[in-house]
């Protein structure tokens, strides 16, 4: 037993409500994750009980094509510490706005630095489990089967978390100064989606520019790496060297983290009370401009459509996050949008591409419109049907996207009419059947909570609007392909789970 | 006096706990009916039945003789509904929301706009019609609901703890607006665990324990029946539910 008031007791007390925000009860939890973790070792036993002896030992430090093999290491790790820090954003971020149990804590006798520290501490953890069980497994039969120096990779993957956390922390902290409590929110909340999603579109900005559409051999791969001529002892691929085991880079990294982390924590930490406290009087009296009743017009559709659309515009974060899936699509956009070199990427390609996005947006602006009601007894006490109140809702959410959707599949329509029509029937079938699944498995929440409850929803609803949504998009795809009689075995597929997911709507006030 | 609500035998179970079991009361039209209870009792789930919320087991409703069971839209056109916590739409604002209300009930634009009006006045929220919801303290919010509920004019009205974070002159005004909606033939049931609230201004008092009622009348055959002549509400509604009354001493002991 810990003494109350330590950091190993108030670090406990994390872990505990991190545990339990979890999806699963702590019983059944931990035997599935344990089971999980079992099959995943026993599974990367036998791949790399062959593979490993084949894998060069670390550490990587002789020639262009180690410097290359750093380059592809450090990209994963750059791409695994984004992640963790788009999370350590939206934490810190959190933390100030909403602070829930920080303020019992902070007026406790406790000193608020050692609060802040183990919440500091408690946000890099929360990152870990996730990727110290895909890659520890793994790693743990590489330091066996290949070279014990892969353990350094467990030890930079731990120390990862704090470096992402502590920088994040310092963003958020700078933004705070820099642009004030109100916005600082939402750009958090943009910045977290690009750094999350920064390899990704780094990577497209690459294929954008080079080639995608032609494959490298051998030969061309030995060709770039001798015009890469990457070194392996260049500074800026210490991370990667630390990773694959080189002592000396090993101790430089955990330097690093040693001051980026108490330092992303001090700052923050100095800033926290009185950032919280500006945080709590934003947006006092605001005024916006008068809407007369005397607009009532066309009953309980028009009224509840303008109401949603009033909500969803009037609230920048949540737009903001809905908006941010739109991220994925601009590397798209930009393809379809230039006149000048050509398509590297079929017409067709699009098909699939807005048919997913079509289905992503209008499933998140269900689960707004629908499951995040904030006033589900209102709803429910007035004498209308909630298959009205739903039919209204389901249009709020889905004409949005296909008025986005529209300008995409116009351009489409007019350079390819076929391609253009096979994304037309599946941005339509992917945002309504999305919308209907939203309908369907509502699972009532906070708009506040969008992030966090959105992904708390059903595994089965999750699961099944992924496979639906796949589904129309490979036949979509397909259609678009000139293989419309193939397209068919995805879309009958696709229909079959929608039916599977349908179920009666519970009304508002019961479904909350 | 005809019957605004009446609820026969009203039965809801929660996995194998009866929240409410087999309840029946009146209540008139021009009558203000206090349903008391301690916490748990089975006040707010009978209320949300009444007000289509919640589907119950067993029982029946009816609002102005119409059966709220069978016919669900049609009671609902008569009734509001307050409850305990003011949930509002953060980005509207209250003039907005009055809107969205007259759109759900299908007031007419031109007499919902004349009501809002008046109401917003009466509540002092006039001056605050263009500012949104979550710029509102709970006193605000607890008002606003209060306007939507009435902007239809409804003649039964249910209000869940309605004085809850009102401060002594929101808290009168509120009352006066229910006794004058009382006065003005609508019935009104309110929960209440301000026991004064409801000996000042209950025709009716029903006490319910473990989701049964335990007695109901006016305060005087309440004194009458649990043998408490001249006490308070509070030290019938103690003796009734079997609660002792808390002294420094008892608390201490405890």
């Amino acid at each position: 037993m810990s003494r109350p008031g330590s950091i190993r007791w108030l670090m406990a007390h994390e872990l505990r409500l991190f545990w339990r925000r979890g999806k699963m009860n702590s019983r059944s939890g931990l035997i599935i994750i344990g089971l999980v973790l079992a099959g995943w070792l026993a599974m990367s036993f036998f791949m790399l009980r062959g593979l490993g002896p084949l894998i060069p030992p670390p550490p990587f430090l002789n020639g262009p094509a180690d410097g290359l093999t750093l380059t592809i290491i450090g990209v994963v790790v750059a791409f695994i510490g984004s992640v963790m820090m788009s999370g350590a954003i939206l934490a810190a971020v959190e933390a100030i706005y909403t602070r829930n149990d920080l303020d019992l804590l902070l007026s406790s006798p406790i000193s608020p630095w050692r609060v802040l520290v183990v919440r500091a501490s408690a946000i890099a953890v929360s990152a870990l489990p996730l990727y110290a069980g895909m890659l520890g497994p793994p790693l743990l039969w590489m330091a066996v089967f290949s070279s014990p120096l892969w353990l350094s990779a467990l030890v930079v993957l731990a120390s990862l978390a704090f470096a992402a956390t502590g920088i994040a922390l310092l963003i958020v902290t700078g933004l705070f100064r820099l642009i004030g409590p109100k916005r600082t929110r939402v750009l958090a909340q943009v910045i977290s989606a690009l750094a999350g999603a920064a390899v990704f579109l780094a990577f497209q900005l690459f294929n954008i520019n080079t080639r995608g559409d032609e494959r490298m051999n051998q030969q061309d791969i030995v060709e770039m790496i001798r015009r890469l001529d990457l070194d392996p002892q260049a500074w800026w691929l210490f991370p990667s060297r630390a990773f694959t085991g080189d002592i000396p880079s090993t101790l430089l990294w955990l330097a690093v983290v040693c001051v980026v982390f108490p330092l992303g924590v001090f700052v923050f930490s100095r800033r926290f009370v009185a950032d919280a406290a500006a945080a709590s009087t934003m947006g006092q009296r605001k005024r916006v401009t008068d809407a007369r009743v005397a607009e009532v017009r066309g009953g309980v559709m028009r009224s509840v459509m303008r109401k949603e659309m009033r909500l969803l515009l009037r609230d920048p974060l949540l737009l903001s996050q809905v908006g941010l899936q739109l991220i994925y699509f601009i590397p798209l956009v930009f393809i379809l949008f230039r006149p000048d070199r050509g398509l590297t990427l079929s017409e067709a390609a699009f098909a699939p591409a807005l048919t997913l996005l079509s289905s992503a947006l209008a499933g998140s602006l269900t689960w707004i419109t629908v499951s995040a009601e904030d006033a589900p007894d209102l709803l429910a006490s007035a004498p209308i049907r909630p298959q009205a109140i739903d039919r209204a809702k389901w249009l709020s959410a889905v004409l949005p996207v296909l008025a986005l959707m529209a300008i995409p599949v116009a351009i489409l329509l007019w350079r390819e009419p076929w391609a253009g029509a096979w994304s037309a029937g599946g941005v339509l079938c992917a945002s309504t059947s999305a919308a209907l699944i939203g309908l369907w498995r509502r699972a009532p929440g906070s708009r506040r909570d969008f992030v966090r409850r959105r992904a708390k929803g059903s595994l089965m609803s999750g699961l099944g609007q992924a496979f639906v949504a796949i589904s129309i998009a490979g036949a979509a795809g397909l259609g678009a392909h000139g293989l419309p009689w193939l397209a068919l075995i995805p879309a009958i597929l696709g229909a079959a789970v929608l039916g599977v997911l349908q179920k009666p709507t519970p009304s508002y006030a019961n479904a909350a | 006096m005809s019957t605004a609500l009446r609820v026969t035998d009203l039965a809801k179970s929660y996995g194998g706990t009866r929240a409410v079991d087999g309840i029946s009361f009146d209540v008139r039209a021009g009558e203000l009916y206090a349903l008391l209870g301690p916490n748990g009792a089975g006040k707010t789930t009978t209320l949300r039945m009444v007000a289509g919320l919640l589907a119950a087991d067993a029982g029946s409703i009816s609002v102005f003789d119409v059966d709220a069971r069978a016919d669900p839209l049609a009671a609902k056109q008569m009734i509001a509904w307050l409850p305990d916590e003011p949930l509002l739409y953060d980005k509207l604002t209250a003039w907005e929301y009055l809107e969205f209300v007259a759109g759900l009930w299908g007031v007419p634009p031109a007499s919902a706009r004349a009501e809002a009006e008046r109401l917003l006045k009466i509540l002092t929220l006039w001056d605050n019609r263009n500012d949104r919801c979550e710029t509102f303290s709970r006193g605000m919010k607890q008002k606003a609901v209060l306007a939507g509920a009435l902007l239809h004019q409804p003649k039964l009205l249910m209000l869940d703890e309605p004085l809850t974070g009102l401060d002594a002159a929101a808290s009168r005004l509120v009352k006066d607006m229910i006794r004058e909606r009382v006065d003005q033939g609508a019935g009104v049931i309110l929960t209440t665990h301000i026991l004064e609230v409801a000996e000042r201004m209950a025709d009716r008092i029903g006490i319910i324990k473990d989701g049964k009622l335990l007695i109901e009348g006016s305060l005087e055959e309440l004194r009458t029946r649990a043998g408490a002549q001249g006490q308070s509400l509070e030290d019938v509604f103690l003796s009734l539910t079997a609660q002792p009354a808390a002294t420094p001493q008892t608390a201490a002991a405890q």
